[in-house]
């Protein structure tokens, strides 16, 4: 193994108190996931509230919490109240959305709950990329190319964007592990496989075989096409509570037994990053699965944010799921299938296969597993995991089936 | 109707750097003179890469800019065909990388390799820096970069 071991601290896990059991999830909805719709974020994101609140069998005005993140046009309260024609008093949280913050919103939805902030509160993310991609720089690519070290340092090279950063975290990953292109290739066909299950997957009609991805060119070797995520337009909702106030409603209780965060010292600027080929799931994982009492062989479906196909590589390892640089291996094993897998990964298609909603959906992915309402179901799912990740944090959310 | 708020105003000159943002102005008014200019901390002796406000190793927050000697190793890149950005579209294929130098292997310049088989390459190849203009596609003026080549 060629592992550049780093002989300094490269990041730390967020000290976090035992929320494990004090919220519920129960409620989720997505909008439809489509190109480019036309749409705008709120109505987006609006539509995807409207089917979470039905899920729940809650009404607008139930809602007292509302969680986003502060992007341009998300779903914050004046945007709610313009939507249904409300106008009562909301507790506001910024600490909510997609990525690493769709797994650590029950955190801060907990403490708002034990405080008496809010009683039902719904955590929302959206995006319209499809629709706005043209004219943005890079497309996702953008909020990069506003950081200003970026911005000198890295795009006047060419290292820009996402898929060039992680085309090279995927060649040193090759060169220090051995993975192989048929591993990361593993990845996508695995999650193509689930989307073709999945009616409400953008890639649900169109398959792909081994032979095809290893068949296409690259586009930033050693990346193809297909190892990148869609771009499109869609967003998602869940909505939390108290346990005890959920097992009062009408859907099947799901309760956040575990929740950590890691962060990076490099921050944004991952190409220093020490750990080249690691993520900080090294760090929050382990919170979350001890929070939650469980070892990560009790993980029955795991969902992780996959830009791209090492991302489902690299999270696996750093979460413990297989030894560091086996998850290529662990992957062309066929570990990632919903009906044969030992670790059913991405069951919905992930951001590579159903839809670029940023981690949100991953959420709402877990929760209809543990309720037995996914379209590609692992049997008796018990207890199910999203990893969330944004570059200088990752992020792990331990769901429980309640008894 | 389509929702414009997200856009984001860039410089006229994007991509190229901007010459003027005191944070890495040094490093590219060494390109001009080609050298390889990189900060050490004043504190902890380390070099200090990026030159962000804060050393990452003690947190110091001085630095003196110093010319390296151009060498390293290859420590990753990739092949780029698809131009991400309109202003690359004369440069593809084109290999953007990241060189280890040789004072500090931790630091990582981002770069690109030139003159060479992107084929022949490999992990700690041996290079060296060359000073070369950066131009893009529909933007005037350029500006010197240090990128590599094989040593």
């Amino acid at each position: 193994m060629r592992m550049t071991e780093p002989n300094e601290t490269w990041g730390w896990p967020t000290e976090y108190d035992d929320v494990s059991g004090a919220v519920a999830i129960c409620g989720v909805g997505e909008s439809d996931h489509t190109k480019a719709s036309g749409r705008t974020v709120p109505e987006i994101v609006g539509s995807a509230v409207e089917r979470a609140l039905d899920d729940a069998g809650l009404e607008p005005t139930d809602v007292d919490g509302l969680m986003h993140i502060p992007l341009p046009e998300q779903f914050d309260v004046a945007a709610f109240h313009a939507h249904f024609g409300t106008d009562h008093d909301m507790w506001e949280s910024r600490a909510g959305g997609g990525m690493r913050w769709a797994a650590t919103a029950p955190y801060e939805a907990a403490h708002a709950l034990r405080d008496g902030k809010a009683s039902i509160i719904l955590n929302t993310f959206g995006v319209a990329w499809a629709t706005q991609r043209s004219q943005m720089v890079g497309g996702p690519g953008q909020s990069h190319a506003q950081e200003l070290f970026k911005q000198n340092l890295e795009i006047p090279m060419g290292w820009f964007p996402q898929p060039v950063y992680f085309a090279t975290v995927a060649r040193r990953h090759m060169y220090e592990f051995g993975t192989r292109q048929e591993d990361l290739g593993a990845v996508a066909v695995a999650c193509r496989r689930h989307a073709n299950l999945n009616p409400g997957a953008v890639m649900h009609e169109k398959t792909l075989s081994m032979e095809q991805y290893l068949d296409a060119p690259t586009i930033v070797a050693p990346f193809r096409k297909e190892d990148c995520c869609l771009i499109s337009d869609g967003g998602a909702a869940y909505v939390m509570t108290t346990p005890e106030r959920a097992r009062d409603m009408s859907r099947p209780v799901v309760e956040v037994a575990g929740v950590g965060l890691g962060n990076s010292v490099t921050g944004a600027h991952w190409a220093q990053q020490p750990a080249f080929t690691s993520t900080p799931q090294v760090f929050a994982a382990p919170v979350a699965f001890a929070m939650a009492g469980i070892d990560p062989g009790d993980v029955d479906v795991y969902t992780c944010y996959d830009p791209f196909t090492i991302h489902t590589v690299m999270q696996i390892e750093d979460s413990g799921f297989c030894e560091k640089g086996g998850g290529g291996a662990f992957a062309s094993s066929g570990a990632l299938a919903y009906d044969s897998g030992v670790l059913p990964t991405n069951t919905h298609g992930g951001l590579l296969s159903h839809a670029y909603v940023l981690g949100i959906a991953h959420v709402v992915e877990v929760v209809r597993q543990l309720r037995g309402e996914a379209a590609a179901q692992v049997p008796d799912a018990e207890i199910g995991v999203y990893g969330g990740y944004t570059g200088p944090q990752a992020s792990t959310l331990v769901l429980r089936r309640a008894p | 109707m389509r929702d414009r708020s997200a856009v984001m105003r860039t410089r006229q000159e994007f991509p190229l750097p901007d010459l003027a943002w005191e944070p890495t102005a040094e490093f590219w008014a060494g390109a001009a003179r080609g050298e390889l200019r990189i900060p050490r901390c004043d504190a902890c002796g380390r070099l200090h890469w990026y030159p962000e406000p804060e050393c990452r190793s003690c947190t110091g927050t001085a630095h003196t800019w110093e010319t390296m000697s151009g060498r390293g190793t290859l420590f990753s890149w990739v092949v780029v065909t698809h131009a991400f950005l309109p202003q690359f579209a004369d440069l593809t294929p084109f290999v953007p990388a990241l060189v280890a130098i040789d004072e500090d292997p931790g630091v990582r310049v981002p770069t690109r390799m030139v003159d060479c088989e992107p084929d022949a390459l490999d992990f700690g190849t041996e290079v060296r820096a060359v000073f070369r203009p950066l131009t893009f596609t529909g933007i005037d003026g350029s500006v010197a970069a240090p990128l590599f080549v094989p040593a």
